[in-house]
């Protein structure tokens, strides 16, 4: 039995279906990253376990008990919100503070513990500050620490890092996983930056639609995602993506690619006759300036630096778009682009999508 | 603009000495005859250089008048007291009732709340001796005529309605999640009301008091219909005052100066409120 | 249970308990209970005017349906009511309003002087309606006033302000906008504070004539505001009552009879109560109209108002 267990849960507003019995079971001390486009009920899925909103129907578990009729000030839960909350007429020191006035600790403790937490969030030297003398980074920090302080057993971070800026981002993005380990509590964490989702989660829930599509490690869901919208999200830059229609063609199948006749390994023999969508991932796709075997021949539009990976913008002979990327030392090879090249395609690892429900058609067993 | 030239220069200056002395003349020139005797009023032409007297202001506290003819008692000071209770006690009980309610229709969607709040708007522009008649004779029948729990009841009339369009503007404007954030911090919903909706839309319950505390004080036909003199305030007071005092002026604008002082001083005092309830209660409701 | 009530993104902590989902109803119940108590006289009042009742003729009461309405419609005194009225409502609001916006454009850049002014300006409103009627009466009193001693001098003897047919309507028209103009003036001048700054900018450097600026610019941007303003005035000029009771009790004569001191005397002076409840129902029904072009307008503000920010 999992230790939080939302099931089925249905909420509509005005009669647009939010949610449409999304489940998902959380265990002991697990991060969880809820990931999806904005407006995918991934906030509201967060208010239904806080309880400041109530479902249609379906149910809340903490521990195998409903929490559905606790009040949120019942649940123990904490929560930081992505546009903060925090309490404008209160010092950062009260709102860090709060949740232990709520649990009517000892002064001489709430000091205590609001030093430590402060201190481990380094915002110990602006306690005293309202919040709209902090900067975005304070404010989120002290949201954090109002969420954590008095060690929730369920921690609720609400796209916490969307309102700071580029360079807090990715320094938090490698911090808060110590903090969260630390912390020790199960935690909902929601995000639409799939970077974000795979450096924090033990596992992701792709919530798509109201319904989640896919709850898995994050290096599964990258390597196996289940549908084409997740295949998209989850990448950057993002998955190739092409109509193909697998023939037979001597002992295996062939495809038509880019104004060629490709064959395909012999893992993807049960696609034949169907339509379908290949998904391509830019990094298996090998650029090389001298023709090599199985190479197909195109044109380098743009080479652009990219972190580690460098991006190419390749262009098909049938004049499509198609994108690769290669490591940083082989960027010098290919200088500015503008220059014809020979790309080898790595059809081993090619996604095959269903075109119209974009459900990932299944590899051979 | 401020590189026109002299001329709509000196004419901007003109208009607004002009609007100056229209405003301010009439309350200056009161504020004078209050401290004048009635042989320094009756003078031709009238001057601006007299000995001042307070008489006037000691004949209306005192209570009692004194002329050639006699001996006047006069209750004015009991019509003053009147207003600073009438106008206090309403407003007290118009926040007690209306900051709930406008925090009931700003949060919550509930069936009904908008009927209610435009019920509530409408009075607001109701004729008022359309009620006030009926209740009248209601009043003598469970006798509350001339008493000041009828009165505040009345009262609530003016007050309530503004408190409630002015402060659920006020709570509208808080972010909700501030208020979620404090009850799953482990608050309760009375302490988050008590402790964030509250403290966050002060400037507007301030406001609110302040507009529907001159507002009450300032009205006239209530009292006029269901009061008699022991219970009346100024407005209605000063008006029976001029009859019965007959020809003492100076006694008259002393009436006056004291019964329009604590509205003026609390205006001076809070205009920055006062402004923004005017101008909020008007536009954004 | 908690799906019957309809729910929002943002609405607060609703529950299956029960408790929770009443506390809206719970919170608002005691500002209504006053209310019903509002209502229920105004029910009567519509009750009365369907009567024959007269204080002093008791035994004569009865329903009459809607034979006080077709009474009063035939009545002349009526029908100069409301023309007084109309009349009194026209004016002030007019007048009001330009006079307002005139001082608001004056003080429309902020500074020291122009702050102080519009403070100072606050003050008149500060007064009671009826204290003020009672101040100008001392200021055209015909021994000591001092306006009929100005009026004098200029020239003019035998003007009697409030107390002649003639000049009563201009005396209390002076009074009722002494008094209000600086709600106008206010509201107009927040309008006018809070519009932006780039169109006037604009137009500076392009050298637009000043009297362009003021018609094509500054007063279709304004004109929410005007609105507002004038018909918030409107709605309590056509029930003005205070300062025409205070200065003249709608005389002399029936000079300036307006609605509600019609009613007012009705009631107390020929204790005709279905008669004056009538006269109330039609100035409610005037009033009705008014505020609901009112309601409307300002709902259209606030939605706009909220989707700018």
């Amino acid at each position: 039995m999992a230790f939080l267990d939302l099931d089925r849960l249905s909420l509509a507003f005005k009669k647009e279906q939010v949610l449409k019995e999304a489940s998902l079971q959380v265990e002991r001390g697990e991060t969880v990253v809820v990931f999806g486009p904005s407006g995918g009920g991934k906030t509201v899925l967060l208010r239904l376990v806080s309880g400041v909103m109530q479902p249609d129907s379906g149910d809340v578990r903490l521990n195998g008990r409903s929490i559905l009729d606790q009040g949120p000030e019942e649940r123990g839960v904490g929560m930081a919100f992505q546009n903060f909350a925090l309490y404008p007429h209160m010092p950062a020191f009260e709102n860090i503070a709060s949740p232990l006035r709520a649990r009517r600790l000892a002064d001489s403790e709430i000091e205590r513990r609001v030093h430590e937490t402060a201190r481990l969030l380094k915002i110990d030297h602006v306690l005293k500050h309202f919040p709209k003398e902090l900067s975005n980074g304070q404010k989120q920090r002290t949201a954090l620490g109002r969420a954590l302080i008095a060690g929730p057993e369920v921690l609720l971070l609400d796209d916490p890092l969307r309102n700071v800026d580029a360079k807090l981002r990715y320094e938090m993005r490698i911090e808060l996983p110590r903090l969260l380990k630390s912390f020790g509590g199960s935690v909902l964490y929601v995000t639409q930056d799939y970077k974000e989702a795979m450096a924090l989660g033990d596992r992701v829930a792709v919530l798509l639609d109201g319904r989640f599509l896919q709850i898995d490690r994050p290096a599964e869901i990258y390597k196996n995602p289940a549908d084409v919208r997740i295949a998209r999200l989850f990448g950057d830059p993002t998955i190739n993506l092409y109509p193909v229609q697998p023939r037979p063609a001597g002992n295996g199948i062939e495809i038509e690619l880019f104004g060629s006749k490709v064959t395909l390994p012999g893992s993807h023999g049960h696609l034949q006759g169907r339509e379908c969508l290949m998904g391509l991932r830019p990094e298996h796709i090998h650029v090389h300036t001298e023709p090599v075997e199985g190479g197909l021949p195109m044109e380098l539009d743009a080479v652009t630096p990219l972190n580690v990976r460098t991006v190419l913008f390749l262009r098909t002979q049938d004049n499509r778009e198609l994108l690769a990327t290669c490591s940083e030392h082989e960027q010098g090879n290919f200088g500015r682009g503008h220059r014809a090249v020979h790309a080898r395609i790595d059809f081993e690892r090619a996604l095959f999508f269903e075109p119209a429900s974009g459900t990932r058609l299944p590899a051979a067993a | 603009m401020d590189r026109s030239n002299p001329v709509t220069k000196i004419l901007r200056g003109l208009a607004l000495l002009a609007i100056g002395l229209f405003f301010l003349f009439p309350l200056f020139w009161v504020a004078l005859m209050s401290f004048q005797t009635n042989e320094q009023i009756l003078r031709i032409p009238p001057s601006i250089v007299f000995e001042p007297t307070l008489s006037n202001y000691w004949a209306l506290i005192s209570g009692r008048l004194v002329s050639t003819a006699g001996v006047l008692e006069i209750k004015f000071m009991g019509n003053l007291w009147n207003s600073v209770f009438l106008s206090t006690t309403s407003v007290a009980l118009a926040l007690i009732l209306g900051v709930p309610a406008a925090y009931a229709f700003a949060r919550f969607r509930f069936r009904l709340s908008e009927d209610i709040a435009f019920t509530l708007l409408s009075f607001r522009f109701a004729p008022p001796l359309l009620v006030l008649l009926p209740l009248s004779l209601y009043f003598q029948d469970i006798g509350l005529t001339d008493t000041y729990v009828g009165l505040i009841w009345v009262y609530q009339l003016i007050a309530l309605p503004l408190i409630l369009w002015i402060v659920r503007g006020y709570f509208e404007d808080i972010s909700p999640d501030i208020e979620h954030a404090y009850r799953i911090d482990g608050h309760s919903w009375w302490k988050t009301f008590t402790k964030i909706a509250l403290p966050l839309a002060r400037p507007g319950i301030a406001a609110a008091a302040l507009l529907s505390f001159i507002f009450c004080w300032n009205n006239f036909i209530f009292a006029l219909i269901l009061a008699s003199a022991g219970k009346q305030p100024v407005t209605v007071g000063a008006l029976a005052f001029v009859t019965a005092s007959g020809i003492q002026y100076g006694q008259i604008a002393a009436a006056v100066i004291l019964s329009i002082l604590p509205t003026l001083l609390l205006a001076l005092y809070a205009q920055r409120y006062l402004v923004e309830g005017l101008s909020l209660g008007a536009v954004k409701g | 249970m908690a799906a019957t009530t309809a729910t929002q993104p943002t609405a607060s902590p609703r529950k299956s308990r029960l408790g929770p989902a009443l506390l809206p109803y719970l919170l608002s119940l005691p500002a209504l209970l006053v209310c019903i108590g509002i209502i229920i006289p105004f029910f009567t009042a519509v009750w009365y005017s369907l009567q024959r009742y007269n204080l002093n003729l008791p035994y004569l009461r009865g329903f009459v349906w809607f034979q006080q309405y077709i009474d009063l419609f035939s009545d002349p005194s009526f029908w100069h009511t409301v023309q007084v009225s109309l009349l009194y409502t026209a004016l002030t609001v007019i007048l009001e309003l330009l006079l307002g916006l005139g001082i608001a454009l004056l003080l429309r850049r902020p500074s020291t002087l122009h702050n102080i002014m519009s403070i100072a300006l606050l003050l008149p409103l500060m007064v009671a309606p009826a204290i003020a009627s009672l101040m100008w009466k001392l200021m055209t009193h015909p021994d000591f006033g001092i306006l009929s001693w100005l009026i004098q001098q200029v020239g003019i003897t035998n003007f009697r302000w409030a107390a002649a047919p003639s000049s009563a309507l201009f005396t209390v028209l002076l009074v009722d906008i002494w008094v209000y103009t600086p709600f106008m003036m206010i509201l107009l001048l927040a309008g006018l504070r809070g519009l932006p700054k780039q169109p006037f900018e604009a137009a500076e450097l392009d050298g637009v004539p000043a009297s362009f600026v003021f018609f094509r610019i500054t007063l279709p941007m304004l004109t929410p505001y005007i609105i507002t303003a004038a018909l918030f005035r409107m709605l309590d000029s056509i029930q003005q009552f205070d300062i025409i009771y205070a200065m003249t009790q709608g005389g002399p004569g029936d000079t300036l009879m307006v609605f509600q001191v019609m009613a007012y005397l009705d009631f107390f002076q020929n204790f005709n109560v279905g008669r004056s409840a009538a006269v109330l129902m039609v100035l409610w029904a005037i009033a009705y109209l008014l505020s609901n072009v009112f309601i409307k307008h300002w709902l259209r503000l606030r939605e706009r108002a909220r989707g700018a920010a």
